[in-house]
């Protein structure tokens, strides 16, 4: 029998090789995400990626909560599309309640999404001018921004979290006035939009997003990538023409999706610089059609929470970064079974490593940037004693006896 | 005594005048960006507030270096700064000093990288290979300029390339085709040297978090942004006096000493907006590959053109 201290152990350290965390703390990053990234001098030879900084336990908290509280609980899961998550929950409920809203009602609903599809990627297309170092273009993507912004305050009473959306209808009417206010200011931003296209033609940024992170169209459709990501890489996808909600089965004739070849950062940045105008359009035949009649039911939203039934239904969006995915479950005592939200985050994210894996660190950044990455969704915490080398994962139950505590 | 006067009122001035430059590019910065921009004097309230701050050393830092080089970089391009300053004012030239004060002024970068590489951090060692690129990129077309200048003028003394200027009655840039080549050259460097927007690949925000900077935090991260500013100025300083001497321009008195020395501000100010201000709003920033290209492409196949025109004895 070989006694086991016979064989020297042989280490072998690749000393050219080197771990660069990427994250969760970063000045290219939003969100908390965290990428290992294995690099050899300047080329990315490997990516782990970590998900769950940002885990608040929104599913779990909306089984102890009312539908109405839920509504307003599930806004706050995104400070960028908070209308599409709340239509997309509010669609369940309807459709579970068998309530039908009216036809003003879905165009409001709507002209609100496209705004706020306007405002994600006029943030996005600044953040990516920011990823390559260009702080001007930043500065005025952000700038004309804060245009709908303003269009959102005058609209519902508030910039970020609309609260439009209630059961049955929505909560804030257009006057003719504002509608006229909506088309002035689209008129600018539709200026603006075109310049800003015009801008990322510079040599400088199209040297910085061609051939990056390239994801092909095989990869797409095996990672089943959503939104713009996976029209930049070919996959002709888009819930708003491939399972229509809202008024956009009546729209279906004005708009069109944007699709790209090159599956580049590039491309997907121009898919979305794109869709904003797409969107503009979109905006003012929804201004030209809207339709007379009331915006919610006469009933109170209370009333209204206790005719659901028990019952369980998914309802899908197009959310401003792809495919938004709710799966409820009604117990029809105003209360929730079951709540799932797969965010299009979570499909977009795996197409980061082949996008990643032989690049280099300066297309970090504009590659994560590129799909547009909304980390609010997520598992669980881990703590890492760095000294002791200690990982120890912090689940829910921990999380609520401390919360007790203090 | 009166010259050592003046000697103890360069320091203070070059500190003053490099902490005011970089407030104006801030604030002009700004406002081709529609924003309003931070006060000029911002830069000033900065060094300060940094200085009141806590002295961080991460434990992965070997201490010695990390907390000397920040020292070494400020004095290092203070002092390159001053020269030009001096010889100005005390009209006097030492032969030599042109490569003293560029050696200084490369000085600041050089002992930043290494503060970054000693620090610890990953990032840190990232920005050191990133800057090393860029210190070969472009200093080689930067010194051959600075030689094909001292051709032309056979000196190699600061002063006697800005009296020679005088004795021609006419600005360096403007009076021999080499020389014009050789100025564009060294306008071309003084961007990556002073790591604004398309070259500043060794200290990028978004990629690297700054680089070597990374780990520096309170009165070392003042020293190392008045090392930055110092040696802004002072490179552009230097290529307003070796090229561009407005005061040549003028009979007697004002040509040279400190009256010259005012006289050449501003046209030092409108450099440093025109080379590192303006490139840093109008473009993106680039890949350290591209950026690399670009200076072995251009940048030196000018300077070479320059130094065989001036051989030429255009």
């Amino acid at each position: 029998m070989a006694n086991r201290f016979d064989k020297t152990k042989e280490v072998k350290v690749d000393y050219t090789r080197f771990v660069v965390p990427f994250g969760p703390v970063h000045p290219a990053l939003k969100e908390p995400i965290s990428l290992k990234v294995t690099i050899r001098k300047e080329e990315i030879l490997n990516v782990d990626i970590r998900l769950g900084h940002v885990h608040r336990g929104i599913e779990a908290l909306a089984e102890n909560r009312n539908l109405v509280q839920t509504l307003y609980l599930v806004e706050r899961i995104c400070g960028i599309c908070s209308h599409s998550h709340t239509t997309c929950f509010i669609q369940a409920l309807e459709e579970i309640g068998e309530i039908i809203p009216s036809e003003r009602a879905l165009y409001l609903r709507t002209l609100i999404f496209e705004l706020e599809r306007m405002h994600s990627h006029l943030f996005l297309l600044g953040i990516m001018a920011y990823e390559v170092g260009f702080d001007t273009l930043f500065m005025f993507a952000w700038h004309v921004r804060e245009t709908v912004l303003d269009l959102f305050e005058e609209i519902t009473g508030n910039r970020i979290h609309h609260s439009m959306n209630a059961i049955g209808g929505v909560r804030w009417d257009l006057p003719p006035n504002l509608a006229e206010k909506v088309n002035d200011s689209l008129k600018k931003i539709e200026k603006s939009v075109k310049y800003i296209q015009e801008v990322f033609q510079d040599k400088t940024v199209e040297k910085r997003l061609c051939g990056v992170g390239v994801l092909s169209f095989n990869e797409a459709h095996e990672l089943c990538v959503v939104g713009p990501t996976a029209r930049g890489s070919g996959v002709n996808m888009d819930i708003r023409r491939d399972r229509p909600y809202a008024a956009y089965d009546e729209l279906k004739e004005n708009f069109s999706v944007v699709l790209r070849d090159s599956a580049d950062a590039y491309a997907r940045t121009e898919v979305r610089t794109f869709e904003l105008l797409e969107s503009i359009n979109l905006i003012r035949t929804i201004l030209d059609k809207l339709p007379n009649g009331p915006i919610s039911k006469e009933e109170s939203i209370l009333k209204l929470m206790k005719k659901i039934p028990e019952g369980e239904t998914v309802s899908t969006v197009e959310a401003p970064r792809g495919e938004l995915l709710y799966f409820v479950k009604t117990n029809g005592k105003e209360g929730l079974w079951r709540l799932k939200v797969r965010t299009p985050t979570i499909p977009n994210v795996l197409g980061l490593k082949p996008m990643l894996i032989g690049s280099e660190i300066a297309d970090i950044p504009v590659t994560v940037a590129s799909i547009d990455p909304c980390m609010a969704c997520a598992n669980r915490i881990t703590v890492v004693d760095q000294d002791k080398g200690e990982k120890k994962v912090v689940n829910c139950e921990n999380l609520r006896r401390r919360g007790k505590k203090q | 005594m009166n010259t050592i006067m003046m000697l103890l009122i360069t320091f203070p001035l070059v500190f003053f005048l490099s902490l005011l430059f970089e407030g104006v590019d801030r604030k002009i910065h700004a406002r081709m960006q529609k924003r309003i921009g931070p006060p000029i004097i911002q830069p000033f309230y900065d060094f300060i507030k940094l200085f009141s701050k806590e002295r961080i050393v991460p434990v992965t830092a070997s201490s010695r270096i990390f907390t000397a080089v920040p020292m070494i970089a400020a004095a290092a391009s203070i002092v390159g700064a001053a020269i030009p300053i001096a010889s100005l004012i005390l009209e006097i030239g030492i032969g030599g000093d042109l490569i003293l004060i560029l050696y200084l002024l490369t000085m600041s970068s050089v002992m930043v990288m290494i503060g970054g590489s000693s620090s610890g951090n990953p990032y840190g060692a990232v920005g050191f290979s990133r800057k090393m690129t860029m210190l070969i990129a472009y200093d080689v077309p930067m010194l051959i300029s600075i030689l094909s200048v001292s051709f032309n003028c056979l000196s190699l003394a600061y002063y006697n390339i800005v009296s020679t200027q005088v004795g021609m009655k006419s600005l360096l840039a403007f009076a021999r085709p080499s020389m014009a080549v050789a100025a564009a050259t060294f306008l071309l460097c003084i961007p990556a040297a002073a790591d604004a927007v398309p070259f500043d690949i060794s200290e990028a925000k978004t990629e690297i978090i700054h680089g070597s900077m990374v780990e520096y935090g309170g009165p070392y991260l003042a020293l190392v942004k008045l090392a930055k500013a110092a040696s802004n100025f002072g490179l552009t300083f230097l290529a307003t006096t070796l090229f561009f001497y407005f005061p040549a321009l003028l009979e007697g008195y004002a040509s040279v000493g400190l009256g010259a020395l005012c006289l050449c501000l501003v046209p030092a100010l409108i450099l440093l907006l025109l080379t590192i201000t303006v490139p840093r709003t109008v473009f993106a920033r680039l890949k350290i590959g591209q950026a690399f290209k670009f200076y072995w492409l251009s940048p030196l196949a000018l300077s070479i053109i320059s130094v065989a025109l001036s051989t030429l004895g255009f």
